[in-house]
């Protein structure tokens, strides 16, 4: 007994996100339409689960599903409309979609604000500054601004600067397909790397189930803004599969 | 009001390294570097000068002085204004990766313009010593002053901030409202002396830039009291609707994701 008690990382309740009200307005338009409804389109619709810390926890569902929604909520992007996410106090970050670059600023400039954006202090960026310019492999160019940057160049530093200032919960949309042959081969394995350290809590959101049964303890499906199942990968991945292929 | 003063205690830091790089990247590509954050308002100044001054004879004195005073001012507000509009749109990118409360961004914004203001306050000084303007002990008034109008830029700025996200024309109402504003708070000529009647009356009653405008070079160039009672009134109007726009951001804050 003693030290099976459960930590809990990641607690979601009832969550429910819609898009709607704020929708943009002109002058014009407001005249042309006079009574236009507001459209209110439902992206998730009473989510709830729960993830235990270390654990990995899969989504899959089919394409406007809520999925990434659904990150984007825990990130911390929207908030819920209605129910709620509790993250018992650990620090998160969307891996892979990368940060924000003000594109004015420079490489390093970036790594700071994008850093403290996450949540960590001056000195804890200063320290891994070095590591972060290693990984992002991107030469002179760390001096220069994310403007002058080639696609490629702005996803290798927004993956190393989320992936070396490493965060208690991680969210992995889509997995990487960033920069060229040499760097994929490179992300996919810091992110085993990461994903291994048995006290981050990782959810991923993917549409290769192959690495998600390869990665993951537990799979959840998504359809339509709702839960469909939650378990064990093997088990979902063949319901899920036999559902898409109706 | 608990959670704002929280988010600037955590946010604050970034808002001041956010300051200083942009402020770095802006003078990084020109050949005059950090020369321009003098010359553009001094060319200004010698723009009214010679439109004023010379072609309608206008008398005031120390004219350069209290021209160059209202380019401070009105630059300062110019700038928290116009830059609010599409503030977050143009952050785009960060807003819709990570969160930060939204109106770190205007905050870090004003500092890089009160680090403007404060260059163009040492030319103010310089040119009092220069024009021989007499100095006073109602010299330090000035920092009150500033601080209403900072903050009633700033409530301003962040209720256009928000309306900015959604409502299109906002920018082009606004460029048009600051051009009125622009005439009507008599930076390159005394309200006091110039619009006397009603006008005048209520200009300085109504307008807070023209009034604080008027407040400022009293207390430089006149060296006297300024109206401390209409100092206080434009105070707490700037904290009433930072409060509104605190507010307001913090119920919409989540949705601009979702619209730009």
């Amino acid at each position: 007994m003693g030290n099976m008690k459960k930590n809990i990382a990641v607690t979601v309740k009832n969550l429910h996100i819609y898009y709607r009200g704020l929708t943009k307005t002109s002058i014009r338009s407001t005249w042309s339409k006079k009574t236009k409804k507001i459209e209110l389109f439902k992206a998730l619709k009473g989510v709830s689960f729960e993830i235990e810390e270390g654990k990995i926890l899969g989504i899959i569902g089919k394409n406007g599903s809520g999925k990434s929604t659904m990150l984007r909520a825990i990130a911390g992007i929207f908030s819920p409309d209605k129910g709620s996410i509790n993250l018992h106090g650990n620090s998160i970050s969307l891996l892979s979609i990368g940060v924000g670059f003000n594109k004015k600023l420079t490489g390093r400039e970036n790594i700071y604000l994008s850093g403290m954006l996450l949540g960590f202090s001056e000195e804890q960026i200063k320290e891994k500054e070095k590591d972060i310019i290693e990984f992002a492999d991107i030469g002179d160019f760390i001096n220069k601004p994310v403007k002058t940057y080639s696609s490629g160049m702005h996803s290798k530093l927004a993956f190393a600067i989320t992936a070396i200032l490493e965060t208690d919960i991680m969210l992995i949309d889509e997995v990487l397909s960033v920069g060229d042959k040499k760097f994929k081969q490179k992300s996919y394995n810091k992110m085993k790397e990461l994903i291994s350290d048995e006290h981050r809590t990782v959810i991923i959101v993917s549409h290769s189930l192959g690495t998600i049964k390869e990665l993951c303890d537990e799979v959840l499906w998504l359809n339509d803004g709702k839960v469909v199942e939650i378990g064990k990968p093997a088990e979902i991945i063949k319901k899920y599969d036999e559902f898409m292929s109706k | 009001m608990k959670k704002f003063i929280q988010n600037i205690k955590k946010y604050y830091k970034y808002a001041i390294r956010s300051a200083k790089a942009e402020l770095k990247s802006e003078v990084a590509g020109s050949y005059l570097n950090w020369l321009w954050w003098i010359i553009e308002p001094l060319c200004f100044m010698l723009i009214y000068a010679f439109v004023f001054g010379y072609v309608f004879h206008n008398r005031q004195q120390y004219f350069i002085t209290f021209i160059f005073i209202g380019v401070t001012i009105w630059g300062f507000f110019n700038r928290m204004i116009k830059g609010s509009v599409k503030l977050i749109i143009n952050n785009r990118d960060l807003v819709s990766k990570v969160y930060i409360p939204k109106y770190i961004l205007l905050l870090s914004k004003s500092f890089t313009y009160l680090f403007k203001l404060g260059i163009s306050l040492i030319i103010v000084f310089i040119l009092m010593i220069f024009q021989g303007v007499p100095f006073t002990w109602h010299i330090i008034l000035i920092f009150p002053i500033i601080l209403v109008l900072y903050v009633l830029s700033f409530g301003i700025g962040m209720i256009l901030m928000h309306f900015g996200v959604t409502f299109n024309d906002l920018s082009n109402i606004v460029t048009i409202g600051l051009r009125m504003v622009f005439y009507l708070s008599g930076i390159f000529y005394n309200i006091r002396t110039r619009l006397g009647g009603t006008l005048g009356f209520f200009l300085l009653r109504g307008n807070p830039v023209a009034f604080l405008l008027d407040e400022v070079r009293k207390c430089l160039i006149e060296g006297s009291m300024i109206s401390i009672q209409g100092v206080l009134f434009w105070f707490v109007v700037g904290i009433i609707l930072c409060l509104i726009g605190i507010h307001t951001i913090h119920k919409n804050e989540n949705s601009y994701a979702k619209v730009i």
